[in-house]
């Protein structure tokens, strides 16, 4: 067993006060009856009061009785589609909508309905998993602010779509006439639709420039690529023919390019097999989900990326080894040495947009020899590769007064650009094709109004020769025009429906035949066609040793900010969407806000605390933001998340009208790119202002220090399979009778520490999938979440190394730790010698901690505490291992919640989905149709938590059983393992010996959390191994 | 009249009879007040009235607590079975609803007099959890053709016009009207199983062979189709508890078919397969 004391927040480890009484009780707070009763004489309830409020109750409640059951209508098709069953769904291969590249996803229609996005198993190549916000991006769908139709400028109603391309022509050729520019911006979405229409359409305008535009820049991969081999483009990238990964601030996991394919790649080569998994470096400022993930972390500044690079390559043998170049103690040299011995199977990321930085990472892979195996540049990546060099020479243009007109496609430059408002204010006529009123649009003097993606025909290619297609789904739910069929239309085409069919439909066909080929439906089925050749290495202009002395004299800055992105949020563009946002961010917990992340030796030397609100002044801007300090983050920098601060139609009135604050403002440009690390950062506190309270559900449902996550080194698990897991087992006696599962289906569960990332988009699908309600931030305060999964985190310390602890102790006391051994904090405290004065060296230990991500749900326990506690039996065993949970049985004691050791029941405060308090789109007519048929919508009253998906089980039996055969468990999946990109979640049936989960039950590594409460769960953890080394070295800057 | 019946006159009126009332009751008390003084000064042995001759006597031999708890019972008894009949009706209890429908469809006439499999309209039931309500182009299978006019001399019958007025079809000209604005018909719900509880008609139908009538009854004799089932989880339960699934010839039970032989047993409820447990039904 590990002797590593896990923490979950900061608040934890220090057992603050208000944490230690906010944990005592189950539920933090009381029923708020006081305040009901209250009057305003008087704060307690009398008896009169009693009295007064029962009596009424009761005549309300009589009152309410005189009424006979409402009359329901059964309301049948006119005529039927053919191929709708009422009560069945239908699965539509498509895009994923958040992923404007393109990411192959199923859509679950019912009725006519989209309710849930699934992987397209198909598309083996991007995994076969979804994230979180491509989860939520489903309710954009369902979203009341989206626009009815053609809206011109001054006109609440939209206008018929005749009459606004009659005055959009007049005005294009009015342009055209004045000898002025068209201007179209992209949202550099490789969709072939989007690029045949802008072709046609400069066919017919030929004075139209084109110009794409996307928040987020990876210019500084395309121009390297530029010069190093004559190609602009962004690489693929194959995580799973690495074995090591060295990654400098790129969240590959989590944010960066192709993060959910990266995901299923990169988790192939982490489950130990013949004793070896891939050893994945990280260094890195903020604390990211890949960092929380690596092997060794290593805190850097990412305004010093360039010194580390080139101590890499130095170190590699690139050139000579200069003086002074001595950066991560020995990481770099620890990193070059595995590197050098793995290869071409060693792979180099780097997430700064630096140009000079990625030149030499280009370098450094080419030494490697990695060109052709981890990175493919011929099937190479085709979205996200906007340059923002072309937006900026757009808007000096325009800013010249050289266009007529703009064009905005899909773009919403004015929210993600500083200034980009003013400019294109200048510019007469603004045609915008949002499907919402943002902030684009409502500066537009025309909304050519969108089709929602799911609404619409396209086709497109995330990958130099693989093609997704996209499909509509539900028929247009407003009276919206797809975006390539506008276009077409101003450029002279008609484009009415005929014979049923539209023209985005005859158009999707006709580029397909031209760019694709094929047979259209055949892929329509599938969803992917793949023309992809086989890789070459290219040929290289540019030799490591340039770029390498451009980079050796950049030194980093004193005080860095790095603006990244959450993974729930990402770049914003969906930031209408609740889901996302209920989400805990997968590092900090927090959900429904930005804040800047701080380090705690930073923290400490201000005097400042999570929560405090603070004026961050960077030379581009200021911004006041609350705190939150950030176990990990290195020292002197400072993160702020971007995708918050959206500006909302007014009638939005829900969390989501105040998320945080807008950090695009911030992003330097100086140097003639988009820079996400700024030097030179002021804090202050802004005096006056009150403590924010996050929603934060990192420390809810406390497990009181307990034997839950297991881990050990690859080393130790190579020299003995069971490491990690030797714990002293009591001999068990059990009060209950043993259930017997032997016939029938046993259901059961396991979850693989090691490849689970704690990317979170489990808990996403699985509220999607059983109709969970989003509760908002108050309730996220008051530990109200009702998320059925959750994934815990878990901090623990690094063991300092030998050198760090003679460099530590300053007053030569005892040497009670020995190098690399598992650490607590008391003596990590006592290692680094917090007793020192030195404030800026104190808690520096704060920056080296290791993570763990543990998802959490009912453990279906053969012996369920909470079911001998029941008072009323609505929560009950089944015959196939399941804890049965019965709502309408279901008086609300919150017994079971009470007695359960995982801390997986919820209670349901609130009838949410009638509440207009909880306006997450489920509380009207329109974002109910996302609901799940198939799932009771709970009512207040009543405690819910996992049911493994047993609506999934009993359809899945019972089409087997119709079908006069035998069922097979991988027929079917939970929700949550089934979205998982990493295939951390199995899940089937142990008495099918054939199946996954039988043997990974047999696994050495596997192990029940809280095994020796005897509770017997269904739900198997394996032991987390580390790739490293039993005694993993580390101190950086 | 309609202003005798408006709302200030009613209102008046009711004022006006509880003054009457109240004036009433007073010179009774007054009545009642002065003939006891009568007695008292006339100190008459007056003759035992009716209550004091007759009644009170044979009251007098009851023991008053039995006598209050017999009174007490029945009145238990009646509103008790009121408050049940209507707490029924609350929780959707509605054995024997038989509401009016936008059209007088006859199951008697199409599913009894000319057998039409019952599957040929609800054609969803062997697929889905739905039966389905047929839309209406499976009426127009046959009701372009049948109209029932030779009851109604020569015309449509209006009752299948309510179609054609639905879907847009001239009947005279046998045709489909273009452009229509179809609107479909809103029947009347009556079999209402609370969204707690999950029911499959393919489940049943398919899997465990049942009959419709089974459950909805004679449906092949009913002109207005009632509610015939309690539609109570006793009733779902009870059935559980006796009916044998056919274990014998579907393949997914074949474990279960082999340890039933074993075991000796004739058949296997669907109860100990499991169907009584909470979440066969409730998710």
């Amino acid at each position: 067993m590990s002797s590593n004391k896990y923490w979950k927040g900061v608040e934890e480890l220090d057992q603050t006060q208000e944490f230690v009484s906010s944990n005592a009780n189950e539920f933090s707070e009381g029923l708020p009856l006081e305040q009901v009763f209250s009057n305003d004489d008087s704060t307690r309830a009398n008896r009169r009061d009693f009295l007064k409020y029962f009596g009424f109750g009761l005549g309300a409640v009589t009152l309410a009785a005189c009424n006979k059951a409402p009359i329901k209508k059964a309301i049948p098709y006119v005529e039927k589609p053919d191929n709708v069953t009422p009560g069945v769904p239908l699965y539509y291969a498509s895009s994923s909508v958040s992923n404007t590249e393109g990411f192959p996803v199923l859509v679950k229609v019912r009725e006519g309905r989209p309710i849930k996005f699934e992987p397209n198993k198909e598309a083996t190549y991007f995994g076969g998993g979804l994230d979180g916000l491509g989860h939520s991006a489903l309710l954009s769908l369902y979203d009341t602010n989206r626009l009815k139709g053609a809206m011109v400028a001054g006109k609440r109603k939209p206008i018929a779509w005749k009459d606004f391309d009659k005055e959009i022509v007049t005005a294009l050729n009015k342009v055209k006439a004045a000898g002025k520019s068209i201007a179209i911006v992209t949202d550099g979405s490789t969709s072939l639709l989007s690029q045949q229409a802008i072709a046609d359409f400069s066919a017919t305008y030929n004075n139209t420039d084109v110009v794409s535009y996307e928040p987020i820049s990876y210019s500084g991969i395309t121009r390297a690529n530029n010069a190093s081999f004559g190609k602009a483009i962004i690489p693929a990238y194959n995580f799973q023919n690495a074995d090591v990964i060295v990654s400098f601030g790129a969240d590959f996991l989590g944010t960066w390019i192709s993060p959910i394919k990266f995901h299923s790649d990169y988790s192939k080569n982490r489950v130990p097999k013949n004793g070896k998994m891939s050893k994945h470096y990280q260094f890195e400022s903020i604390m990211s989900l890949t960092g929380s993930n690596a092997d060794v972390r290593v805190p850097m500044k990412m305004s010093n990326v360039g010194q580390h690079l080139v101590a890499l390559y130095r170190e590699l043998g690139g050139a000579t080894p200069h003086k002074g170049m001595e950066v991560a103690g020995n990481n770099i040299k620890n990193a070059a040495e595995e590197l050098r011995a793995a290869g071409n199977k060693g792979l180099v990321v780097c997430g700064s947009n630096n140009e000079a930085d990625q030149l030499l990472v280009n370098a450094i892979n080419m030494m490697l020899g990695g060109y052709g195996t981890t990175i493919d540049t011929t099937n190479y990546y085709m979205g996200q590769n906007a340059d923002e060099a072309a937006f900026t020479s757009f808007l000096s243009k325009a800013k010249s007064g050289a266009y007529g007109a703009v064009i905005t496609l899909g773009s919403n430059p004015v929210y993600s650009y500083s200034g980009a408002e003013d400019i294109l204010a200048k510019i007469p006529l603004r045609i915008s094709t949002s499907i919402t009123m943002d902030e684009t649009s409502s500066n537009a003097t025309h909304v050519a109004t969108d089709l929602h993606p799911l609404e619409s025909w396209d086709i497109k290619q995330p990958y130099k020769g693989r093609f997704i297609l996209a499909q509509p789904t539900i028929s247009p739910v407003f009276e919206g025009r797809q975006a390539s069929s506008s276009l077409a239309a101003w450029a002279g085409a008609d484009v009415s429906e005929k014979n049923e069919l539209s023209h985005a439909y005859k158009y999707a066909k006709k580029v397909f035949s031209s760019a694709v080929g094929g047979d259209f439906n055949k892929a329509l089925e599938l969803g992917v066609v793949e023309n992809t050749s086989s890789p070459s290495v290219p040929s290289f202009n540019i030799t490591g040793g340039e770029a390498a002395d451009a980079l050796a004299t950049k030194k980093g800055s004193a005080t860095e900010l790095v603006l990244y992105q959450k993974v729930g949020v990402r770049d914003g563009a969906y930031g209408n969407t609740p889901w996302a946002h209920e989400m805990p961010d997968p590092v900090s917990k927090v959900t429904w806000d930005n804040y800047l992340t701080m380090s705690m030796p930073d923290a400490k030397a201000n005097d400042i605390s999570t929560g405090d609100v603070v004026k961050v002044t960077v030379p581009t801007g200021s911004i006041q933001i609350p705190v939150l300090i950030q176990p990990g983050q290195t020292k002197s920098t400072y993160g702020i998340a971007l995708g918050y601060g959206r500006v909302l139609p007014d009638d939005v009135k829900n969390d989501l009208k105040d998320l945080g604050q807008n950090a695009y403002p911030l992003v330097d440009m100086k140097g003639g790119f988009a820079d996400y690390t700024i030097g030179d950062v002021k804090i202050e506190r802004v005096t006056g202002a009150s403590t924010y309270e996050f929603g934060i559900t990192q420390t809810h449902y406390s497990i009181e220090g307990r034997d839950i996550i297991r881990e050990a080194t690859l080393d130790e698990y190579n020299i003995d399979p069971l490491a990690g897991s030797h714990v002293h087992k009591p001999k068990m006696i059990s009060l209950w009778d043993d259930y017997d599962y032997s016939k029938g289906h046993h259901w059961a569960m396991a979850i693989d520490l090691n490849s689970c990332t704690g990317c979170s988009a489990c808990i996403v699908s699985c509220s999607i999938e059983n109709n969970v309600p989003i509760v908002g931030r108050d309730e996220v305060r008051r530990r109200r979440e009702m998320h059925w999964l959750r994934i815990d985190r878990y901090y623990s310390f690094e063991a300092p190394t030998k050198k760090d602890l003679e460099l530590s102790i300053v007053h030569g006391g005892d040497q009670t730790v020995e190098a690399g051994e598992q650490m607590t904090k008391e003596k990590v405290m006592e290692a680094y010698s917090e007793a020192s004065e030195d404030k800026s060296t104190a808690y520096n230990y704060y920056e080296n901690v290791k993570v763990a991500h543990q998802p959490m749900m009912c453990q279906h326990c053969d012996n369920a505490p909470c079911e001998t506690v029941c008072p009323v039996l609505a929560t009950t065993h089944s015959s196939e291992g399941l804890n049965q949970m019965t709502y309408n049985r279901c008086i609300g004691t919150k017994y079971c919640g009470n007695n359960c050791p995982y801390k997986v029941r919820r209670f349901n405060w609130f009838r949410y989905n009638e509440n207009e308090k909880f306006d997450y789109h489920f509380s009207n007519d329109l974002g109910k149709m996302v609901i799940n048929p198939d799932v009771t919508v709970r009512s207040r009253g009543v405690m819910e938590k996992c049911s493994f998906c047993v609506q999934r089980i009993q359809s899945t039996k019972l089409t087997a059983k119709r079908e006069n055969r035998k069922m097979n468990t991988d027929e079917f999946t939970t929700a949550c393992a089934q979205t998982c990109p990493s295939n951390a979640i199995v899940f089937g049936d142990l008495n099918d010996k054939s199946s996954e989960i039988a043997q990974l039950y047999a696994n050495d590594r596997s192990y029940h959390v809280l095994e020796e409460l005897g509770v017997k769960p269904s739900v198997q953890y394996m032991t987390k191994i580390r790739n490293t080394k039993a005694t993993s070295t580390k101190k950086a800057h | 009249m309609s202003s005798f019946y408006s709302e200030s006159t009613f209102l008046a009126l009711i004022i006006l009879s509880v003054v009457l009332l109240a004036i009433a009751a007073l010179l009774f008390g007054i009545k009642r007040h002065l003939s006891e003084l009568n007695r008292e000064k006339f100190a008459e042995e007056a003759e035992p009235s009716f209550y004091e001759a007759k009644i009170k006597p044979v009251i007098d031999t009851w023991n008053p607590t039995i006598a209050t708890l017999v009174i007490a019972g029945v009145l238990i008894v009646i509103l008790g079975g009121f408050g049940y009949k209507f707490g029924m009706d609350e929780v959707g209890v509605q054995q024997g609803y038989a509401p009016s429908q936008p059209i007088n469809f006859s199951h008697k006439i199409h599913a009894g007099q000319y057998e039409i499999d019952c599957k040929y309209c609800h054609s969803t039931v062997e697929k889905s959890k739905s039966a389905s309500i047929p839309s209406l182009n499976t009426c127009m299978n046959c009701h372009k053709y049948v109209k029932a006019s030779e009851k109604y001399n020569g015309k449509t019958s209006p009752e299948i016009q309510k179609i054609y007025n639905a879907i847009g079809y001239d009947g005279e000209n046998m045709e489909y009207i273009e452009g229509y604005e179809q609107k479909p018909i809103e029947w009347i719900r009556i079999h209402n199983l609370p969204d707690l509880a999950y029911f499959n008609h393919s489940q049943h139908v398919v899997v465990g062979k049942l009959d419709c009538q089974t459950c909805h009854g004679p449906i092949q004799e009913m002109d207005k189709v009632y509610q015939y089932s309690t539609l109570q989880m006793g009733w779902c339960i009870d059935c559980h508890r006796e009916r044998g699934i056919d274990s014998e010839n579907n393949d997914y039970y074949e474990e279960a078919h082999k340890n039933m032989l074993a075991e000796g047993k004739d058949y296997i409820t669907v109860a100990e397969n499991g169907g009584l447990e909470c979440s066969k039904c409730h998710y």
